[in-house]
């Protein structure tokens, strides 16, 4: 589930950081392959764990895994809460919660739109 | 003719338009419990892994024989090749004693019959993807290799995978049947997009392989054993429709009071022209050209460039297409483009960039210029503030198109607008004499405005109430571009928003660009509105 295989944070300043943000899906077609694919690539660039919640459900799944992205079935509406820890965690969240509200950049890079 | 065979009809809908004859192609479907019988579990572990790593690698061989589009659809596939997850699902089915093949074709039906269940149509289209992922690895593993079948068949099979859609000579005709499938499935946007008849949810029917098949895709319609007389009224009725460009009914809308308003399609990404129908819109009012930085090779590449502009111009036929020249910098940049630590929005970006490294402008330039030739272009400066750098872009293109007539090349200049998202600029278009046309771009005005960052969520609110002093900006923008006679329009979020309508008609806006899966509200929103932005109801 949690790729715990990832070398715990050496002694830094956010290495003990754990953070935690909620935020409602409003991309026209949920979280099905392109952002997917944009929102595991992004979690997968940062060393922290990243794991998701999605609508209350309790059960935390690997934000780096496309498979269980794919395979919780988010969509328009959806309320995700996702969760780091971990080197670089308060970085990663706002990343992620960045790229949520702007639609996963409708798959692609602009990180402004007009 | 294989034996008399019954004329029979059956319906589906309409995937991919056109008319399609050709002999059936009958899909083969996988009989799990036809699958060999497992080794030792660590030997079948091994295998597994060495069908990923051989699948992964010949996806990617794939990407780089592919278009941009193909490409998107397939790295999505690699990606899920890539997640540990997938094989540690089939590990588990090892180790309780299955065939790799079997533990793998177990594993992967079971997460498929999950998204199969997704109560969202995008998402279940996506089950395809995910089989076409299993049927590789698993044609890895046995040795078996992919199904292809004779140029010019029609496909008749439950669904069709992506790869093999790709992998497949469309040049010579025919088409697909499909009993399940989806209309929103990676398969019946390609098909879209090369143009090859497509008829999904017929439900299953019976018929034999080698059998002829009529395919009416546009009415949903699959003849088995079709008469010579129904096929020439098929053609016949298809070739009256093309000749004919589709009215663009969509392209603009009337308000309550007989205004017409014009609704052009924003596009981030080439993906989305074989999904999105260009009838439906007064073509692209926004055409975001980032997409090619999450690539340096495709950024620096012109051929790259001319070959999406191209696209975007044979998707709108004959209505005009707008491309916003890279918009990079502060938050996003290329890594080779002198990138900077400054997240500011306020910094080295847009057109102050593309002038500050102008090789990158002059590249795309060049790729605008050559395909000026293909439709009627238009090229929008992002984040001008001041008269002089749109001079010198104007220049910039000058020289460069004086380069191409030296090659050879015919060129025209398309026409140069600018974006209005820096309110000094917004205050004083009437000093941009050069600008041919002015286009709102709200997002970023919004947040200059308020001061108010709009990534931070800490002053979200102030963003967001930031709406009428935009739309008093707009208004005496508008105002100015009138006199002007220059056309302007509004092509950020606040134009997706029925909620913004009312304030930005009233405001004289008369061109929108909107997100494609806003059109249907937007459209909705304007019929109910008079010109000044009242809505109908009140006024009567």
């Amino acid at each position: 589930m949690d790729n715990r295989s990832r070398q715990q944070a050496p002694a830094a300043g956010d290495a003990q950081g754990y953070c935690q943000t909620e935020i409602e899906v409003t991309h026209g077609f949920g979280l099905h392959a392109r952002p997917s694919v944009t929102f595991t690539r992004l979690a997968k660039s940062f060393p922290c764990t990243v794991e998701i919640e999605v609508n209350g459900s309790q059960v935390w799944l690997n934000g780096k895994s496309i498979v269980k992205i794919m395979g919780a079935r988010i969509r328009r509406g959806s309320i995700l809460k996702i969760r780091t820890r971990g080197l670089r965690a308060a970085e990663a969240i706002h990343a992620l919660q960045a790229l949520v509200e702007r639609d996963f950049d409708e798959e692609k890079k602009h990180g402004r739109s007009a | 003719m294989a034996g008399a065979l019954e004329i029979q009809e059956i319906q589906g809908l309409c995937a991919s338009p056109g008319v399609a004859v050709g002999t059936v192609h009958l899909a083969v479907e996988v009989a799990a419990d036809a699958l060999p019988p497992g080794d030792s579990p660590a030997a079948d572990r091994e295998k597994l892994r060495r069908a990923v790593a051989a699948a992964i690698a010949e996806l990617k061989a794939l990407v780089g024989r592919s278009d941009e589009e193909s490409a998107g659809i397939l790295d999505f596939q690699i990606e899920m090749l890539l997640d540990p997850v997938l094989v540690e699902m089939a590990e588990e089915r090892i180790l309780a004693g299955d065939g790799a093949a079997l533990a793998w074709v177990a594993a992967l039906d079971h997460y498929i019959a999950g998204i199969e269940e997704a109560p969202d149509e995008q998402l279940r289209a996506r089950a395809a993807d995910v089989v076409d992922i299993r049927n590789r690895v698993l044609g890895a593993l046995t040795g078996r290799a992919p199904e292809d079948f004779a140029p010019g068949s029609v496909f008749v099979g439950k669904d069709l995978q992506p790869s093999l859609f790709l992998a497949h000579d469309w040049t010579a005709g025919g088409g697909i049947v499909l009993f399940d499938g989806s209309i929103a499935s990676h398969v019946a946007m390609l098909a879209r997009s090369r143009s090859v008849p497509m008829i999904v949810a017929t439900g299953r029917f019976e018929v034999a392989d080698g059998a002829r098949l009529l395919v009416d895709a546009k009415e949903g319609r699959v003849v088995i054993a079709p008469e010579e007389a129904r096929i020439r009224e098929a053609k016949s009725r298809m070739a009256e429709a093309r000749p004919a460009e589709p009215p663009r009914a969509g392209g603009t809308i009337e308000t309550a009071d007989g205004v017409a308003i014009r609704l052009s399609a924003i596009i981030n990404d080439p993906l989305e022209f074989g999904s999105i129908d260009p009838s439906l819109f007064a073509g692209i009012g926004l055409m975001r050209t980032e997409f090619l930085m999450t690539s340096p090779t495709d950024a620096f590449n012109e051929e790259r460039h001319y070959e999406i502009y191209r696209q975007a111009l044979r998707w709108a036929g004959d209505a005009p297409v707008i491309v916003r020249m890279l918009d990079l910098g502060g938050d996003k940049t290329l890594p080779d483009l002198g990138a900077r630590k400054s997240e500011s929005f306020m910094g080295l970006r847009g057109i102050r960039l593309l002038l500050a490294r102008p090789e990158l402008a002059r590249l795309q330039a060049r790729a605008l210029l050559r395909a000026t030739a293909h439709g009627r272009l238009g090229v929008l400066l992002p984040m001008v503030t001041v008269p002089d750098e749109l001079d010198a872009m104007s220049t910039i293109f000058e020289e460069e198109s004086a380069v191409l007539v030296r090659r050879g090349v015919q060129t025209r200049m398309p026409e140069i607008g600018m974006m209005v998202e820096v309110p000094a600029a917004a205050l004083m278009l009437d000093r941009f004499s050069r600008s041919a046309f002015f286009s709102f771009g709200t997002n970023d005005l919004a947040q200059y405005l308020a001061a108010a960052a709009r990534d931070d969520r800490s002053v979200a609110e102030l963003y967001d109430a930031a709406a009428p002093a935009i739309c008093r900006l707009i208004a005496g923008g508008v105002a100015l571009a009138d006199a002007m006679k220059r056309p302007v329009g509004i092509c950020g979020e606040m134009a997706s928003e029925p909620r913004h309508i009312p304030a930005l008609l009233a405001a004289g806006l008369r061109n929108f660009s909107v997100a494609p899966n806003r059109l249907a509200d937007i459209r909705s929103a304007i019929g109910g509105l008079y010109s000044d932005g009242l809505a109908a109801a009140e006024k009567s």
